[in-house]
């Protein structure tokens, strides 16, 4: 898609955000006891368009909720009856500001399990009503190894606009999609002037080189996918998870993870049933009424994620299920990073 | 997703207690109409909900050659069959989705020998089937049933397995694990009967087993042991499911979806999985 590429400063960006603040139903990180998640905006000082990736929860509860009522019903003597429920589907048009490279990218991966023979009608529905606005990262965390992966990061069109911070002060803005065109057409920039097109994709192509020189984990992904898928049976599994103590935070916090359940909440005669997140790393996950357990010991449940993650939807799909956001390994109580699990399992072979 | 997930209503027509912890449940859906479109092949499965207490899979255990009702065989084993079994009456309703999964490669058993394996309520995917085959009996040669369980008191579907001892175009063979007063016939378990008693013929020959996770492998090492090949070997696996539509995650083998690649396979498909079911 050969588009143009507005160039602003940082007063334009914010007369940029704060309009279309201003004219649409935007979500935008918001910060609460330090961490920012997701929420409604109506000003551009509740929210944090820019937030650090390392305080911010994915965006993905906006595409699948965190908990989402399927149904009512009741059932009594007169009979049994099945309702749907009044909770806001989340279906109109909206925008969302601020959700980093990564987690797009995990819309992108989710999309093929969602789209595939059965059709999720309401993601779906979700998915084209947003427009999802985001800013590169300036330099990379801790945890993050996004450019290592299967993905071009440079080039990403998970996102429908592009924001890159050049390093001289100049703001970036590009459409990445069509949506992302239409919508900038809709919510125009006030371009700075005198500006080339050219210099403005040496300005982001430097900032991009800066921010993947800034790397401390790096991963040679074909070399992981190759080995992974050959070594089911390593006792190294044990031995990288044996500090786990099967909290899920890893998975319920994770862009791509997309396991659920399905439980019934019933008060007297009526209830509730509702759809929320399960993790494969829950012991009662694959628990059968019979007792049989295909995984009854934690490291098949790691196994199960690590290798869900980076062999069987890489075959399935063709994607791998893991965007390198580092998410799971900030928020572990114990520092199990996925990064860190895959690398040590493969060196095995 | 959502809509996806919302059952019909399905009134319970008969309940037939089959042994001391499994029940029959004779399904009719409360809409007119949605009967006659409710389509299903053997081996597929629904998401059967007490309203309240849960949702659980079970295969459909009757042929789609009987028509008007379809048959659920529920074995008193966890939370929400225990309350199945509790408090549901014949008049009730349930909730019904599906119904998923694939079924049997009936186009393959065409014009072969059959024979049916099942142990306990594993009958009751298998039942569908020779349900099946007994209503399109001339597509099939010899039909076999060898049918096992851990007392006499554990076999299901007893009326009907007395109609198919009368019908002179099969052949049945029943067996319990431990001797008791008054058993006719063998006692042993499934695999043992399999080798000294029914010595099937093995060209041209389908089997079709289905029983718990043990006696499955068993047999099948018998099956092999006899001479049968891993394609002629089909079987169909139980796992955790949830949602039926291959999202949940939950009944994942290797890239395998239960759901919707299964749950029935060959023994040479399921050699390929990792072992974890």
């Amino acid at each position: 898609m050969n588009v143009e590429t507005f160039v602003t400063d940082k007063a334009g960006l914010v007369k940029f955000y704060e309009a279309i603040i201003a004219n649409n139903e935007t979500y935008a990180p918001v910060e609460k006891f330090g961490k920012f998640d997701f929420k409604r905006v109506l000003t551009l000082a509740e929210c944090d368009p820019d937030s650090p990736i390392t305080k911010t929860m994915s965006a993905k509860p906006l595409f699948f909720p965190r908990s989402a009522k399927i149904l009512k019903y009741s059932a009594d003597a007169s009979g049994t009856d099945v309702k749907e429920t009044d909770e806001d589907p989340l279906t109109g048009k909206r925008v969302i500001l601020g959700m980093k490279h990564c987690d797009a990218r995990g819309l992108q991966v989710l999309d093929k399990v969602y789209n595939w023979d059965y059709i999720d009608s309401d993601y779906q529905k979700r998915r084209q009503n947003s427009v999802i606005i985001s800013s590169r990262c300036d330099k990379a965390e801790t945890h993050c190894f996004c450019t290592s992966l299967d993905y071009d990061v440079e080039n990403l069109d998970a996102m429908d606009v592009l924001i890159v911070h050049g390093l001289d002060g100049k703001i970036f803005i590009k459409a990445r999609t069509e949506k992302g065109e239409t919508f900038l057409k809709a919510n125009p920039i006030d371009p700075a002037s005198g500006i080339q097109h050219s210099a403005s994709e040496e300005g982001m192509k430097k900032q991009y080189d800066a921010f993947a020189a800034s790397f401390r984990l790096k991963m040679d992904y074909k070399n992981v996918n190759g080995k992974l898928s050959k070594i089911f049976d390593t006792p190294e599994f044990e031995n990288v998870s044996a500090s786990c103590i099967g909290c899920n935070t890893c998975a319920f916090i994770c862009p791509t993870c997309h396991c659920f359940k399905i439980s019934d909440e019933k008060i007297k005669d009526t209830g509730i049933r509702y759809k929320s997140y399960d993790s494969c790393n829950n012991g009662y996950f694959t628990l059968m009424a019979g007792g049989h357990n295909p995984r009854p010991v934690k490291y098949r449940r790691w196994r199960q994620r690590a290798m869900h993650k980076f062999v069987y939807y890489k075959e399935r799909f063709g994607e791998n299920l893991c965007v390198g956001c580092g998410r799971c390994a900030i928020s572990c109580p114990v520092n199990i990073s996925i990064f860190e699990v895959v690398n040590q399992v493969a060196t095995t072979v | 997703m959502e809509q996806l997930l919302v059952p019909m209503i399905c009134r319970i027509d008969k309940m037939i207690q089959e042994t001391p912890d499994v029940r029959t449940y004779r399904l009719k859906f409360k809409e007119e109409g949605l009967m006659e479109k409710f389509r299903w092949m053997p081996g597929q499965f629904v998401e059967f909900s007490l309203l309240g207490s849960g949702e659980c899979t079970f295969c459909i255990s009757s042929s789609s050659t009987r028509k008007g009702y379809f048959d659920c065989s529920i074995k008193k084993a966890g939370l929400v069959t225990a309350d199945i079994h509790r408090l549901l009456d014949e008049g009730d309703y349930v909730g019904i989705r599906g119904p998923f999964g694939n079924w049997f490669p009936l186009d393959e058993i065409k014009g072969k020998n059959l024979l049916f394996v099942g142990g306990g309520i594993g009958l009751a995917p298998l039942r569908a089937l020779i349900q099946y085959c007994i209503d399109n009996r001339n597509d099939y040669k010899d039909f076999t049933i060898l049918y096992g369980a851990r007392t006499s008191a554990d076999l299901c579907y007893k009326d009907e397995i007395k109609e198919w001892q009368e019908n002179p175009l099969l052949k049945v063979i029943l067996t319990i694990d431990k001797p008791e007063e008054a058993w006719p016939t063998n006692v042993g378990v499934v695999p043992k009967i399999l080798e000294e008693v029914v010595k099937p013929v093995i060209e041209n020959t389908k089997v079709i087993t289905c029983g718990p996770p043990i006696m499955i492998k068993y047999t099948i090492q018998s099956l092999k042991k006899l001479g049968f090949a891993d394609p002629d070997i089909i079987t169909t696996l139980e796992m955790r499911m949830q949602c039926g539509l291959g999202k949940c995650g939950r009944c994942n083998i290797g890239s395998t979806y239960v759901c919707k690649d299964g749950p029935v396979f060959t023994n040479e498909q399921l050699r390929g999985l990792p072992d974890e079911f």
